[in-house]
């Protein structure tokens, strides 16, 4: 823990010459260790030695989310496979799962990631702390729960369970911190004030919004609503890992945690770098990160770069997140999925031609899911329809357990759509 | 060794150790830093004065001492002027009462050193060569000493001696940059490490972390990355 809080109070220059040296440690282990890297950076003919400060880093290619998928399963690792100690699966967003491996030093790294989060949020060892998450964010659950340990917070781990039963929990077991998706807290909030529950017996006093931005305006209802103080992180579902940036007590943007990875701002179209305080793509490389290194990689998140110095004294720099995407990702309570790869799976498991469809994102009781509207033509219609149907009911049942996310499939005419 | 696009810190009063096979190109860096690579284009600074262009004696005018690789002590020299040698800078501004104070600091350091003060250099063991090459290298007053391979050579219970001294500079508010083959006895005393592998940096971090570290084993034991792949 002294290690984080050495890295924290590090002026501009100390930081940057330690990003610099991780950088080019984290490049030439995965030129010599991962043949992908290793294959496009000769392609573009990129000296690794010239990489002399960091915004050489601009001379590097991107990479991308297809590239993980192209890479599935294990392509990408930069360490032979007995050094890894654990895989994580994440649904992906492209046809392949997303594997991740981690040494116990990647481990080890995210748990000092995750404490730094958490104590940020003020979570004290004297805390009840639980997680609920939905299953798409099964991982993120696991590294919370080992964050948490490590400020020795008695944690109650993540697992599926109904509302009834959270709220059960939160209150006898007395939850002074939860951590969930926004999605999850309004739904929360919705049936709290809908079952008129009393909300002063609860002990819980802080929230950790996960997976998702929060808006202004739901921040403060749950604040009112639930009687807590919001904290936000920023992570990514697939790869690395949750809590990649973090709010401190100022409240104004979030950390990021420099010491571990570099960020760049570009502009999505043009894959050009940004000058400092201008809105566009996240794009994240790993500092320390040993079996999974990304190199550029394009997050697809919109955020901007905010390095005045916070009230909190930390010398990590901030970014400005508010949940927009500049690609066509859909974030429903924290998984992200492709459009595309949602219509494929369609398309295959309905063994239907493939047409564009329609896709709204929807909610029941507070519980966010996605609508698909497929095209159907009479022919179908008239006499596979009951086919068809069942047929959409294993599709259904086959989304969720695949990219962890509620789809509802309507058939609905073309003109329709 | 080519050594390009490698950048690295050192931190006062730290132990820092440079380590990997041998030909990594540990040692350019010292040799650079000591202004002995005259055409050296990197950049290079002390306590933030760059030290680029300087010759030898005005890098350790700035505090900055070398104990070389394979000692280089004058063999036929008494220990004694071995010693006044490194000092040689200080008698020629006639500060001769203030070296005879620092010759019995480092005498007081090595006793071995004040035993055997009147016999020529080369009739040392090889532990006590090395004493002599770091003394000679203190008697300049350096803020940092850069040290080549001080292990080579020696027995295992004599590098465990001369490291023990290094944690007592260490200690003292002195700065090591410590190049060495022996990883295992360099990580064990220093603070923050960096391991070379032909000629760049493929990790770095706090001593402790490399020791237990499977990369660093790997690159201790000098064996290439193919042959784990291959097992795959």
């Amino acid at each position: 823990m002294m290690k984080n809080d050495d890295f924290i109070r590090m002026n501009a220059d100390e930081k940057n010459q330690l990003q610099l040296e991780r950088l080019q440690s984290t490049l030439n282990r995965a030129y010599r260790n991962v043949p992908f890297h290793k294959k496009r950076f000769k392609e573009m003919g990129i000296d690794l030695s010239q990489i002399e400060n960091l915004s050489n880093i601009a001379r590097l290619p991107f990479m991308e989310r297809q590239h993980i998928s192209e890479n599935y399963p294990y392509n990408l690792f930069a360490v032979p496979l007995r050094d890894i100690v654990r895989i994580h699966t994440a649904p992906g967003t492209t046809h392949n799962p997303t594997v991740s491996g981690y040494t116990p030093q990647d481990l080890a790294n995210w748990q000092s990631i995750l404490t730094r989060a958490l104590q940020a949020s003020e979570v004290t060892p004297h805390d009840i702390l639980q997680i609920t998450l939905n299953p798409g964010l099964a991982n993120w659950g696991r590294d919370y729960k080992y964050g948490a340990e490590g400020i020795e917070a008695s944690v109650i781990p993540h697992t599926r369970m109904s509302i009834e039963k959270k709220l059960m929990v939160l209150r006898d077991y007395k939850t002074s911190v939860l951590i969930t998706t926004p999605s999850s807290a309004l739904q929360l909030a919705n049936y709290v004030r809908k079952n008129e529950i009393n909300i002063n017996v609860f002990e819980l006093k802080t929230l950790i919004l996960i997976g998702e931005a929060v808006s202004e305006d739901d921040r403060r209802s749950l604040e009112k609503d639930l009687h807590v103080k919001i904290w936000t992180h920023y992570g990514l579902s697939e790869v690395p890992g949750p809590a990649i940036a973090f709010e401190c007590k100022a409240h104004e943007g979030l950390h990021i945690n420099e010491d571990h990875f570099l960020p760049e701002i570009v502009d999505p179209a043009t894959g050009n770098v940004l000058p400092e305080g201008r809105f566009g793509e996240l794009v994240l490389t790993t500092l320390t990160t040993r079996a999974f290194p990304l190199i550029r990689f394009k997050t697809g998140d919109k955020a901007k770069i905010v390095t005045q110095p916070c009230e909190c004294k930390s010398g990590l720099s901030r970014i400005d997140w508010r949940g927009d995407r500049t690609d066509d990702l859909i974030n429903i309570d924290g998984v992200k999925v492709h459009k595309k790869q949602i219509q494929l799976s369609i398309q295959s498991l309905l063994k239907l031609p493939s047409d564009a469809s329609k896709f709204l994102i929807k909610q029941r009781d507070g519980k966010k899911y996605i609508e698909v509207w497929i095209p159907v033509n009479n022919a179908i219609f008239s006499d596979e329809i009951k086919e068809l149907e069942s047929l959409i009911q294993s599709a259904e049942k086959n989304l969720l357990e695949n990219i962890g996310i509620p789809v509802a499939i309507r058939l609905k005419e073309k003109s329709m759509i | 060794m080519a050594v390009k696009g490698i950048s690295l810190s050192v931190k006062k009063s730290q132990i820092i150790t440079l380590i990997g096979a041998n030909g990594s190109g540990k040692s350019t860096l010292l040799e650079a830093i000591c202004g002995l690579l005259p055409g050296w284009e990197g950049e290079i600074t002390f306590e933030g004065i760059p030290l680029n262009g300087f010759d030898p004696p005005a890098v350790v005018k700035q505090g900055i001492s070398l104990v070389p690789e394979g000692r280089l002590i004058f063999s036929p020299i008494s220990v004694l002027d071995n010693l006044k040698l490194g000092a040689y800078t200080m008698y020629r501004k006639r500060q001769h009462a203030a070296v005879n104070q620092t010759l019995e600091k480092i005498l007081d350091l090595f006793p071995i050193l004040r035993q055997r003060a009147k016999q020529p250099a080369g009739t040392l063991s090889g532990g006590e060569q090395q004493m002599l090459a770091i003394g000679r290298a203190l008697m300049s007053h350096p803020k940092m000493l850069l040290l080549d391979e001080p292990s080579m050579g020696l027995a295992p219970l004599i590098v465990e001696k001369i490291f023990e001294i290094l944690e007592a500079l260490r200690n003292d508010g002195i700065t090591i940059l410590l190049v060495e083959q022996n990883a295992q006895a360099a990580l064990q005393v220093a603070d923050y490490g960096y391991v070379f592998e032909t000629g760049t940096v493929v990790l770095q971090g706090p001593a402790s972390e490399l020791l237990a570290d499977q990369e660093v084993k790997r690159a201790y034991l000098g064996k290439d990355y193919g042959e784990f792949y291959d097992e795959k």
